[in-house]
């Protein structure tokens, strides 16, 4: 425990800005993973634990794309479809032959997946770490505010993950498709007697919460060193996440996120060994006080 | 005597059970009848305990209930069958019953022997031939027919050893046959057992065959009570539920 | 099928003479460290059944009690000078403890949520065991051994009477669990599980009942984790981090959670597929990712469940034959 470290970092607006800097780029990230989790729990009630798979895929195809194009556009909205494709297929095949069985069935689909993921990902990519590199755009001289360091790319990672909450807000609220997703949480049958192919539904549901992923997953592939084992924690606390938001809500998992990356960037200047023991402690008060997390159930 | 007066329940701000003031005899077998959602089943769940009353009291031989815990209000002898059978489905009907006698019987928490315990076995067995249930001993709970079920989940309310027994639509789902089977047994555990019965029919020749009061509900009030012939010429209660074909008959 | 006690221990008493007698027919370290894991986690999942299997209660958390366990009776035996009875009775203690406190605030939560707070205490004891150092050695976990003074003249030290202690143990924890089950509360614990609503109305506490559950569970947990830690003579973190409750609950899976000994055999399944695989591919994953969605799609069921299924319908289609 360092709180004196704690105390000075609050007072020195270098040290505050850094942390919430970092803190903001743990958390967009998190918030776009835990965006597609807490949405396929909430139309579809399955508890995707593959989710942590689908970031890695993400990650890695950004890897490949950018080598291959040298584009970072191209190599964002590729990853992002792929890993898209990928959930859609992997619904289709396999989710749905466990909806409605008990929620270990589903579970241990899940399971298998990532053994297989992440063998994959080693067969293709190899076992040590790889690394994307910053693309040459963002390899200019960092940013200087209030003397804390903003390399550029954090600025255009926070910026894209705000465009792309705005967006999936205004799909989710504003669009057909978003209505009669938010319909299929509340009544599927209601959905399907209404001649809408539910089926396929849940395959794009299940597609969008893998875009979601795959967005982050090449976001974080610039700053973050790409190994197999790399979905498990983020899929931890984008857990941690959902449940302190509440699942299903997305403004939930917005909100959840920063708390996250918050907690673990000054945590980890406070508290450098228990910065973990200090998100489950937070875990454990919300669900003991409101389980439902911060908000509630609804698809926000 | 079992009677409730000037209870009280909405659900935001809609009222399911308006000022409603009913007594049900010691001994009697009473209907209670109504349009759909005139509150008879959140009539039972109020006096069962499952919902608390917003106002009124529901009193049972002088001790107000209203407020009580459901154990407490089972302590009293209020048991209760369910429109849907709510059964365990994993159970036989043996297991399921001597599993509900030795709960009844404040052993359920039992570690040091075997189950079944002996003294429970009795019990349960009595139950389930008050219930002509014997024959299904050894089926699983989620194998019985419908009508099966919706008789051990009467087994499950008797077991308790109510005074009252509060059954929730008993003949639901079943064909006219069957629903007249149903609720001969109903009526010879009436006779047999001498508890007070309250239950809750849609199908007006068995209740006007087999109670000897009526209770009619409507938009959650009382609109009616009396014995059968008196429902029967009751106009308010022809105009609102009866239509004109249980008119007296000559 | 009734359950008497003398039928239990004549095959608890088998049970133990055939596993004491294995290595001498077939004599292999290989065989003796398997029994003694196997020993370990079938207690492990067994206990961690009567919670999912029995009680309808999912806890994706109980890798706490195998951890605590291992812990509490490594450093009990490495800062105390007590004999070895006395540290396990003490390690009970303590996980009986825990699990009372922690029962006690996650028992009321339903499912899903139930399921998040264990894993969430769980993964905060993790964070305690790394966080503070000088108890448990951090991150390196428990080292410099586990000391084991002989009592009653047996000499745990001594690999071949590890194996035997291991047997007794998992074979006696394995009886008072199958008892535990065939008691009045189990019955009334798998009341609750099929419809807890109604079990409240037969005036069952069904609060207490759960945390009786979640406490025994507990404690078999906890002698689990206390094998593993006299098999590695120590205790790591690993032992107490959320993979140890995924394994519990991907063996219960496995082995088929509707009978009593569906996660013994899912344990010994788990082992075996780590070694065999291990042994022939280096694609662990592929392979073990593979027989999981074939036990998942395929099977739709845990190996004793669906070896019962099958068992069921084979008797039904003959049962007609019979009777003409």
């Amino acid at each position: 425990m360092d709180l004196a470290s704690l105390v000075s970092c609050f007072g020195s607006p270098a040290c505050v800005i850094t942390q919430v800097t970092s803190g903001l780029i743990i958390g967009m990230l998190l918030f776009l993973v835990a965006a597609g989790l807490t949405l396929i729990f909430g139309v579809l009630k399955v508890i995707n634990f593959t989710h942590g798979a689908f970031y890695m895929l993400g990650a890695y195809f950004a890897l490949t794309i950018f080598k291959l194009t040298g584009s970072y556009v191209i190599t964002l909205f590729g990853a992002a479809f792929g890993t898209a494709l990928v959930g859609l297929v992997f619904e289709r095949l396999f989710i749905s032959r466990v909806y409605g069985r008990n929620m270990l069935m589903q579970l241990l689909v899940c399971y298998g997946f990532i053994l297989i993921f992440d063998d994959v990902v080693k067969i293709v990519w190899g076992a040590e770490f790889r690394s994307m590199g910053m693309p040459t755009i963002f390899q200019v001289p960092p940013i200087f505010i209030a003397g804390g360091v903003v390399p550029p790319f954090y600025l255009f990672l926070v910026g894209v993950t705000i465009v792309i909450g705005v967006v999936l807000w205004l799909v989710i609220e504003r669009t057909r498709f978003g209505k009669v997703v938010r319909a299929l949480a509340y009544n599927p049958t209601m959905v399907s007697v209404l001649g809408i192919n539910t089926g396929i539904l849940y395959g794009l549901v299940f597609a969008l919460g893998g875009l979601l992923a795959g967005f982050a997953g090449a976001l974080a592939a610039p700053v973050r060193s790409l190994t197999p084992g790399m979905g498990f924690s983020i899929l931890i606390e984008s857990f941690i996440v959902t449940v302190i938001g509440g699942m299903g809500s997305i403004v939930g998992a917005f909100v959840g996120s920063l708390l996250i990356g918050l907690i673990r960037t000054f945590g980890s200047v406070g508290f450098p060994l228990f910065t973990d023991g200090l998100m489950y402690l937070f875990m454990v008060v919300v669900l003991i006080s409101k389980p439902t997390g911060l908000f509630g159930k609804e698809i926000a | 005597m079992l009677s409730i007066e000037r209870l009280s329940k909405s659900f935001e701000g809609i009222a399911a059970i308006s000022d409603v003031t009913l007594d049900f005899p010691t001994g009697s077998l009473t209907a209670v009848i109504g349009p759909n959602g005139a509150g008879k089943t959140t009539l039972f769940n109020l006096i069962s305990g499952a919902l608390r009353a917003d106002a009124g009291c529901v009193m049972l031989d002088g001790t107000d209930l209203v407020g009580l815990s459901r154990t407490e209000i089972v302590r009293c002898g209020i048991a209760r069958a369910f429109q849907v059978a709510s059964i365990f489905p994993s159970l036989t009907v043996e297991e399921t019953l001597n599993a509900a006698v030795q709960a009844h019987r404040g052993r359920a928490a039992v570690l040091g022997q075997r189950f079944p315990l002996a003294d429970c076995g009795e019990r349960a067995r009595e139950v389930m031939d008050m219930l002509s249930l014997s024959k299904e001993a050894d089926t699983l709970s989620a194998k019985l027919s419908h009508g099966d079920q919706k008789l051990l989940d009467i087994a499950l309310a008797l077991v308790l050893q109510p005074r009252v027994l509060l059954l929730d639509e008993p003949t639901a789902g079943m064909g006219t046959e069957e629903r007249w089977q149903m609720i001969e047994k109903v009526y010879r555990l009436w006779e047999r057992e001498k508890m007070t019965v309250v239950f809750i029919e849609h199908d007006m020749d068995i209740v006007f065959k087999i109670a000897n009061s009526i209770r009619v509900l409507c938009y959650g009030r009382v609109l009616a009570e009396g014995t059968p012939d008196q429902i029967r010429c009751n106009a308010d209660v022809i105009a609102a539920y009866l239509g004109t074909e249980h008119e007296v008959e000559p | 099928m009734r359950h008497s006690l003398r039928r239990d221990i004549t095959i608890g008493a088998i049970a133990i003479t055939a596993l004491v007698l294995l290595p001498l027919v077939w004599p292999s370290k290989a065989l003796i460290d398997f029994v003694i894991r196997g020993a370990s986690l079938g207690l492990f999942a067994t206990s961690l059944n009567l919670l999912i299997g029995y009680g309808g209660m999912v806890s994706f958390g109980h890798g706490l009690f195998f951890g605590l366990g291992a812990y509490s009776f490594g450093l009990l035996m490495q800062r105390t000078g007590m004999p070895i009875p006395a540290a396990f009775v003490l390690t009970i203690v303590v996980n009986a403890a825990v699990a009372l406190a922690i029962g006690a605030i996650c028992v009321r939560l339903k499912e899903i949520y139930f399921a998040f707070l264990t894993l969430a205490f769980q993964m905060f004891l993790y964070s305690l065991i790394i966080l503070w150092v000088p108890l448990t050695g951090g991150d390196q976990g428990l080292r410099g051994g586990i000391p084991r003074p002989t009592f009653l003249g047996i000499d745990l030290a001594d690999q071949k009477q590890l194996y035997i202690a291991s047997c007794v143990l998992l074979v006696i924890g394995l009886m008072l669990m199958r008892h535990i089950v065939a008691s009045p509360f189990g019955y009334t614990l798998r009341m609750i599980r099929d419809n807890a609503i109604r079990a409240a109305f037969l005036g069952i506490n069904v609060f207490r009942i759960k945390l009786v559950a979640f406490v025994l569970a507990g404690i078999f947990g906890g002698i689990g984790g206390v094998i593993m830690s006299l098999f590695v003579s120590g205790a790591y973190p690993e032992f107490a981090y959320w993979t140890v409750s995924g394994e519990g609950v991907f063996i219960i899976m496995l082995g088929g959670l509707s009978t009593f000994l569906g996660p013994m055999v899912g344990a010994v399944i788990l082992l075996l597929l780590n070694d065999v695989v291990t042994r022939f591919t280096e694609y662990y994953g592929l392979t073990l990712g593979a027989i999981i969605l074939l036990f998942a799609l395929g099977l739709r069921r845990g190996l004793t469940d669906f070896l019962l299924d099958y068992w069921r319908q084979f008797r039904a289609a003959r049962a007609p034959m019979q009777r003409s």
